[in-house]
């Protein structure tokens, strides 16, 4: 088999624009675990939200696809809000197992909610933007595509500004490092991992509402997302959030590498894979948890 | 006397920082020695790095003879060293009677097919294990508590737990780190008078304390530790009136301290 | 006392198909008898011994999977293809059991997890073992003592022996020192270790065993079904287990089989849409978890406890 540039270069792209996908999943995983030490098993479901937010966005807004965007975000951040609320703010620190439990009710009543009333029927989404794209000698993106990965890339600039130049940064990698010594210097754990999930869910409504014009709308398409996410982070590095992000784009490209010239089996497999064999040579995952590292 | 428990240039540094800088002591067999040394002097990292709870960079450690150096801490256990925790540590959901009977079960001959097929090393072990532990919970004065779980009972009384589910397995030596910190005062006393009990009847202690007073009743042996070295070592008597220890442990001149025990006493 | 209990609810159980002329009731007894004892099994990892796996998953299919086949490819009787499932469990279970023990419980969590998606792909994907998507229909009836236990009515036996059975072998091991040890290591492992003890060998036994007895669950259920295909390995089995070892109390043996049976039986006698039933489960599941984290038995045990700190004030 003759390995053609221009295919290898056109999986190159594609792999990175799913992994700035996974990345901002895996993210805001970790950000939770960071700050709260808990997995939120139903953080896919929030993608899922974002992606039926964008779809019933669009047509309202005549298309548009910013404003969209816009309100997917804002509705995703919302539930975080609410789920913070209702749930997790009930928690306390060292109760993993249980946050897993609650979460993954939440999860199921989520999903089966969504699909009690929007049916398991794929949605497809259109844009203003429709099928065009740009084209560069051979390869072809379309703009959702382009955008969807310069909107994760906006993203991750913003998130890394945040935590390391705001207070609410600040006071978000300090809980992480030494939940004991931040509370003593007067930090309110319960504000920042309020935050810290309302920032999560944000990230996660971005990337399902930058995805919905790409891929079919289901119910269920958060749970595998997620799946590969808490592999990623624990490849990452639990609560490591560069970590995290190395892991995802990495990931993506694996993926992308693996499905361009195996079969797709190989390339679902390959997260859990290449999972197993770092847990087996580094237990505490690629990049040990340190604290919450920026940059 | 011999010793024991032979602790030779122990070595253990944090990013740098050396916790643990060439300390050595021995402890005789039979006798309550002391170590204590202001915070962060290393006395915690050394029983630690002794139990197997965390891995020394050098040094050696034998016990009765045997090389435990760098050993995982359930073999360590096994040798003979039995240790207790700063903050205390119990099951607080099984009764008073199976956390005593957990801490021998490894030291008995019985494994699993004994004990399936009911053999008499099962029984015999069973038997000897609970006669002992009825022994301690009388000594600790917990009788009436024997069926019920820990979880009910006080922060004192389940340090008295954890010194007896130390004692369980007749260990060569015990470690108790820190045994009163967080005790109410009065039932130090308690604990004081157990220990000497204890102590007649041949059990060997090493205890790490804050409590000074606490130390300098019990133990025949104190050793000082300061900044991750040995400041000195001698009798209680000795180490009370020992200005370099006042001064690195206390602050205080030795006049000072003479006016707080006459207050004390 | 309980044990008696035990026994009588056991022969009480035989009796259903005796008691009851409803195919559809035996059906669901026949379901309530195999959950209870997966349900058991991941009460003894995640109850006992504190490690939430949600690798049970695919041990579950991995055991059904290797009990149909060992009878369709390999010829071998529905007896061998039972054994079979649960010795291949216990063998995996230790391999892969091994590094995910040695990293911390958040990344045990995650990487069971890992390992029963990393199942259903292989169900679905690896076609020239599993068959794909089409999965293996016409599972021939188990056979026994020149008897074939060719309908629900039947089959019922198999089940509640097989229940009766890995349920008796579980508490035994629960009531045993190891059960007792792995409460302990739940509790405080660093204390378990300052006796002596080394967790390791514990944790692998639980995980392993429970393998195997979820395997075999897994291996007889198939045969009840009598096709095994990748949905098979739906997540919805997970759930039920979780479900039946939360609302019954995570690490109380009899809480646990007590409502294995009951909740078995509530899917069915709350007969609305499959997603209508989903969403109560999810709400049931949120519910106990803040309402009683360790379920009905907890709820009695702390009314102990308290009695019990009371007399001895």
């Amino acid at each position: 088999m003759t390995i053609d540039a221009t295919y290898l270069l056109q999986l190159t792209l594609n792999g990175i624009a799913l992994g700035l996908l996974y990345a901002l999943i895996a993210v805001g995983l970790s950000l939770i675990f960071g700050v709260m030490e808990i997995i939120n098993f139903a953080h896919g479901e929030i993608l899922m939200l974002g992606a039926f937010a964008m779809t019933f966005a669009l047509p309202v807004l005549g298309l548009l696809y910013w404003p969209a965007l816009a309100a997917a975000i804002l509705a995703t951040m919302l539930a975080g809000l609410l789920i913070y609320e209702v749930l997790l703010a009930r928690l306390r620190t060292d109760e993993f197992e249980r946050s897993i439990l609650i979460t993954l009710g939440l999860s199921i009543i989520l999903i089966h909610t969504a699909q009690y009333f929007f049916t398991a029927t794929p949605r497809m989404v259109d844009t203003q933007y429709g099928f065009d794209g740009v084209e560069i000698g051979t390869i072809r993106l379309t703009w959702t595509r382009l955008i969807g990965a310069a909107a994760a890339l906006v993203a991750f600039a913003g998130l890394y500004l945040t935590l390391r130049f705001t207070q609410f940064g600040r006071a978000m990698r300090a809980i992480a490092q030494n939940r004991e010594a931040a509370l003593m210097v007067g930090i309110r754990p319960r504000v920042v991992a309020r935050n810290a999930m309302i920032l999560a869910a944000g990230l996660c409504g971005l990337a399902g509402s930058a995805i919905a014009p790409i891929q079919l709308v289901t119910p269920y398409m958060g749970q595998f997302l997620i799946f590969k996410a808490f592999a990623l982070v624990t490849i990452g590095g639990l609560g490591n959030i560069p970590g995290a992000v190395v892991a995802a784009v990495a990931l993506g490209l694996i993926e992308s590498w693996v499905g361009g010239f195996f079969a797709s089996a190989w390339q679902e497999g390959a997260v859990f894979l290449v999972m197993i064999v770092v847990l087996l040579l580094r237990p505490e995952g690629l990049f040990k948890r340190g604290g919450m590292r920026v940059g | 006397m011999s010793a024991i428990l032979r602790v030779s240039d122990l070595r253990k540094s944090y990013s740098g920082i050396h916790a643990l800088d060439g300390v050595s002591f021995d402890v005789e067999g039979g006798s309550i020695t002391g170590l204590i040394g202001p915070n962060g002097s290393g006395k915690s990292t050394a029983i630690d790095c002794i139990s197997g709870f965390q891995k020394l960079d050098g040094g050696t450690v034998t016990l009765g003879g045997t090389d435990i150096t760098s050993r995982p801490a359930h073999l360590i256990a096994r040798a003979g060293l039995m240790r207790t925790f700063q903050t205390v540590r119990v099951y607080d959901r099984l009764s008073l009677a199976d956390n005593l009977a957990i801490a021998a079960q490894q030291f008995d001959p019985a494994g699993w097919i004994d004990e399936f097929l009911r053999t008499r090393r099962y029984r015999q072990a069973v038997e000897s294990s609970e006669q002992r532990a009825r022994q301690l919970v009388e000594l600790i004065g917990l009788q009436r508590y024997y069926e019920a779980e820990t979880g009910i009972l006080s922060y004192g009384q389940k340090k008295l737990v954890a010194l007896a589910a130390a004692l369980m397995p007749h260990p060569k030596i015990v470690v108790l780190d820190e045994p009163v910190a967080g005790v109410n005062p009065s039932r130090i006393r308690e604990i004081e008078v157990a220990l000497q009990q204890l102590n007649r009847a041949g059990e060997t202690f090493l205890i790490v304390e804050h409590n000074v007073e606490f130390i300098t009743t019990l133990c025949h042996q104190v050793i000082v530790l300061e900044q991750g070295r040995k400041l000195t070592e001698g009798t209680a008597a000795e180490i009370h009136t020992d200005p370099r220890v006042l001064e690195a442990y206390l602050g205080i001149t030795p006049e000072m301290a003479a006016a707080e025990v006459r207050g004390a006493a | 006392m309980k044990l008696a209990a035990a026994l009588l609810a056991a022969l009480a159980f035989a009796a259903l198909p005796v008691l009851t002329s409803s195919n559809y009731v035996v059906g669901v007894g026949i379901s309530a008898l195999i959950f209870t004892a997966a349900a058991a099994a991941l009460n003894l990892v995640y109850g006992f011994t504190g490690l939430l796996s949600f690798a049970q998953l695919g041990f579950w299919g991995i055991g059904g999977y290797t009990a149909a086949l060992t009878v369709v490819s390999l010829g071998g009787s529905f007896w061998t293809g039972l054994l079979a499932a649960a010795l291949l469990n216990a063998v995996i279970a230790v391999l892969v059991g091994y590094p995910m023990l040695r990293t911390n419980r958040h990344a045990f969590v995650i990487s069971t997890l890992t390992f029963a998606l990393l199942v259903t792909l292989i169900a679905r994907d690896w076609v020239s073992l599993t068959r794909g998507p089409l999965g293996i229909p016409d599972l021939p009836a188990p056979q026994a003592f020149g008897l074939l236990f060719d309908t629900p009515r039947k089959f019922y036996w198999i089940a509640w022996i097989f229940s009766v059975a890995a349920i008796a072998f579980l508490f035994a091991l629960c009531s045993s020192r190891i059960g007792r040890t792995l409460v302990a290591i739940k509790q405080n492992e660093p204390l378990v270790r300052a006796q002596g003890i080394s967790p390791m060998p514990y944790k692998l036994t639980a995980f392993a065993l429970s393998a195997a007895i979820t395997g075999a669950a897994g291996g007889v259920y198939c045969f009840n079904l009598r096709i095994i295909d990748p949905s098979f390995l739906d997540f919805y089995y997970m759930q039920t287990f979780l479900i039946i070892v939360i609302i019954g109390g995570a690490g109380s043996f009899w809480g646990v089989i007590a409502s294995g049976i009951a909740l078995s039986a509530l899917p069915e006698v709350l007969r609305f849409s499959d997603d209508f039933r989903m969403i109560i489960y999810g709400v049931i599941l949120v519910i106990a978890m803040f309402v009683m984290p360790s379920g009905v038995a907890g709820l009695l045990r702390e009314r102990r406890v308290a009695r019990m700190r009371e007399a001895l004030r």
